[in-house]
């Protein structure tokens, strides 16, 4: 277990040390940063090489990664150029909000698909499971930027609005009940792999010879769904949670701009639309790590569900 | 205790119960109940309604988008300034005094006010609407230049016919009806070109993966799976940040076909790989590798043409997903420019109050062409996976029939 947390470990600074490197590369190539956004009619030309000198924007590239990682490294993510604050803590606060949007989305998309998935499993063939099937593919072929429009729409035109409406910055804590239309809407692409993984998991665990046992010693029908069917399914639903840890990532760009919650992927979209670097590569590390990160919860809770895996 | 037997029996019967018979469609084909060649396409058919109905969605969205030029009725970057957001053109058969006409024909309008942009008909004059109308100049199938558009308005001495909106227009006054058929036409250009490159990609190292096996393996797979984990969108958004933000379309198309080939190579890798593990355990793939075949051929010839049809379904299945990366980056403005159109761009446009404007079916149109689009290539990704694996499996149970019968033959 140590050793699979060291390696992914080292295996993570490598992949954040190659994506940011990456970016810094391509910066230097093109004269994107965040100065040429100025107005270069009324800025002469000696006011913004003195403005990239006070950034150091124009010392060789290698110079400026080592810095920046140097200072990275101490937990300093340097500073914002556009919104003039410390990145991080310009990421804090979207960091956790996104991480409340990702667990709410996660325990729909959970609750949800563990109910529907015993259900159809228990009868194959029966009403439930054909509705299984037409939810997966409905789900797995509705666009979430498509359903957010139509969302945000149907909320604008109900009185709910003021309670689970578009939050900003500034009212929205982590806690908020505004938290639940981006979740529902994140949670529908999910809802279609988890509910397809659930049901042949739960219904392949019940036809294991021990779930036999269980019930021929008389356990009770929800004790043999519980502790003998659902542990020996719950090994490739970990696995796919950690798999689509990055899509909910990806996902969360699109349905935070369009929903109105401000978490990491609007700070993504306003960084990338100021093109303010530093914020932009803060905010892409931290996504990055927070997805691996979940990556590795996945895989110690599957050993941890699973013994035979521990000493591989 | 003879009870607990009692018990153990009954539970044995009880959860053996039997899955329900699925529609085997390769069964059909291949012993077909009678010669009839008419129930011999009957019997095809059974079972592939999906399919079908993939298949006939995907190929019906193919011809908007080469035909796009010839169904839009006018330039999708004209600007009209006297009919911005214009809602979508009444098309009447009878006029103000009650007279019902054969040809449909519209009435121009004007803006009362602009500020709830509330347009009222003027209904002095009708305009005919006519097939085959003259519109802008273009290049029929990029070939032939004309100006030929399917329906349109005729301008008549002197006086300029209105814009038939069939979807409204926009906040510039540009034809939404145009600017979706040019939309579909590059949206569909772009998504299944980054699938066809990415999915090429990830079969050659998945397939070098799967066939060299050992550190190779390891590392591409690793590759792979860190990939696979990473948060894609972010990174195309980070990537695309460093560039300045008035591409031209071409660089942009450029650049995020290069992103998709960068980062989504790796789902088709793993099946790749998968597959070609699984082939190279067979007969006759060890009879060419015994032969002195070189890897490459092996692969090629022997390997490819087994995995084709899976590979194939994968492409088509990872399909929506670049194409609504694509869209996703364009709706947040990474992607294409104005005046530029793709699904993406015409969303961007949508706000929270398309139901109180009046028109939500006409202002949503973009969303419900992307919804459908994807779901006909799901439907169809799916259906041609499900062959392939029923293919496959006829080919093994055939494989294992006639060395059952060559071996009862030999006893």
């Amino acid at each position: 277990m140590l050793k699979l947390i060291l390696f992914r470990f080292l295996q993570g600074v490598m992949v954040l040390l190659i994506i940011s490197f990456l970016i810094f590369a391509l910066l230097t190539r093109a004269g994107g940063d965040a100065v040429s956004m100025l107005d270069n009619t009324r800025s002469s030309n000696e006011t913004i090489e003195s403005i990239r000198r006070i950034y150091g924007l124009d010392r060789p590239l290698m110079e400026r990664y080592q810095n920046w990682l140097a200072e990275t490294a101490r937990g300093d993510l340097g500073h914002s150029l556009v919104l003039q604050a410390p990145v991080w803590s310009l990421i804090r606060l979207p960091l956790l909000r996104t991480g409340m949007l990702a667990t709410v989305t996660l325990l729909i998309a959970w609750s949800v698909s563990l109910m529907l998935g015993i259900a159809a499993a228990r009868r194959p063939g029966s009403l439930v499971d054909r509705l299984c099937s037409v939810v997966i593919l409905l789900a797995s072929s509705t666009p979430g930027l498509a359903l957010a429009l139509l969302a945000l729409a149907l909320i604008y035109s109900t009185p709910l609005m003021s309670v689970v409406g578009p939050a900003t910055n500034a009212d929205a804590g982590v806690l908020s009940f505004r938290v639940i239309p981006p979740a529902i809407i994140l949670s529908v692409p999910l809802l279609a792999i988890f509910l397809a993984q659930t049901r042949v998991a739960i219904r392949e665990a019940l036809d294991e010879e021990f779930v036999r046992v269980a019930r021929a010693r008389g356990a009770p029908e929800w004790m043999v769904l519980l502790r003998h069917a659902l542990r020996p399914a719950a090994g490739p639903l970990i696995t796919i949670f950690g798999i689509s840890l990055g899509s909910v990532m990806s996902g969360s760009v699109v349905v935070e701009t369009v929903m109105g919650w401000p978490g990491l992927g609007q700070l993504t979209v306003s960084a990338v639309n100021t093109r303010d670097i530093p914020l932009l590569l803060g905010v892409t590390l931290v996504a990055a790590a927070a997805v691996m990160t979940g990556n590795l919860a996945a895989d110690i809770l599957q050993r941890l569900n699973n013994p035979r895996l521990r000493n591989t | 205790m003879i009870n607990q037997e009692a018990k153990i029996r009954e539970a044995f019967t009880q959860t053996r119960t039997e899955l329900p018979e699925t529609g085997n469609p390769q069964s059909a084909i291949r012993n077909p109940q009678s010669n009839d060649p008419q129930s011999a396409i009957r019997n095809w058919l059974r079972g592939r309604g999906a399919l079908l109905t993939g298949a006939g969605l995907v190929m019906f969205f193919c011809l908007i988008a080469v035909f796009a030029d010839l169904l839009a009725p006018y330039d999708y970057s004209s600007l009209s300034r006297r009919e911005p957001l214009a809602p979508p053109t009444t098309i009447h058969f009878r006029d103000a005094e009650g007279r019902w006409h054969a040809r449909p024909f519209v009435y121009a309008r004007q803006l009362l006010d602009p500020a709830t942009q509330r347009y009222e008909e003027i209904t002095d004059r009708a305009y005919p609407l006519e097939l085959f109308a003259r519109g802008y100049s273009y290049e029929f199938l990029w070939l032939f230049p004309t100006d030929l558009h399917l329906f349109g308005t005729r301008a008549e001495a002197g006086v300029e016919a209105p814009r038939v909106y069939l979807l409204g227009a926009d906040i510039f006054g540009r034809d939404r009806f145009s600017r979706l058929l040019m939309a579909t036409r590059y949206s569909l250009f772009i998504g299944p070109l980054g699938a066809l490159l990415a999915s090429a990609l990830g079969v050659l190292i998945g397939g070098v993966a799967g066939y060299v096996g050992g550190w190779t393996d390891a590392v591409l797979m690793r590759a792979a799976d860190v990939i696979k984990a990473l948060p894609t969108l972010v990174l195309i958004l980070a990537v695309r940040a460093t560039f300045p933000p008035g591409l031209s379309p071409a660089d942009a198309i450029k650049l995020l076909l290069i992103l998709f080939l960068m980062l989504g190579w790796a789902d088709m890798a793993r099946l790749a790989r998968g597959l070609t593990r699984e082939l190279r355990q067979r007969e006759y793939v060890m009879a060419a590798v015994s032969l002195g075949c070189s890897p490459a051929r092996v692969i090629v010839r022997h390997i490819l043409p087994g995995a084709a049809m899976s590979l194939a379904a994968q492409t088509l299945i990872l399909l929506p997903d670049f194409l609504l990366a694509e869209t996703a980056l364009s709706f947040l403005g990474a992607g294409l420019q104005e005046p530029e159109a793709s699904w993406g761009k015409l969303l961007a446009d949508l706000d929270g109050k398309i139901f109180k404007r009046g028109h939500p079916l006409a202002e949503f149109s973009p969303a419900l062409v992307l919804m459908l689009f994807v779901f006909g290539a799901r439907l169809l990704g799916n259906g041609l996976g499900n062959e392939g694996r029923e293919r496959e499996k006829y080919e093994w149970s055939e494989v294992e029939t006639e060395t059952k019968e060559g071996r009862k033959k030999e006893a």
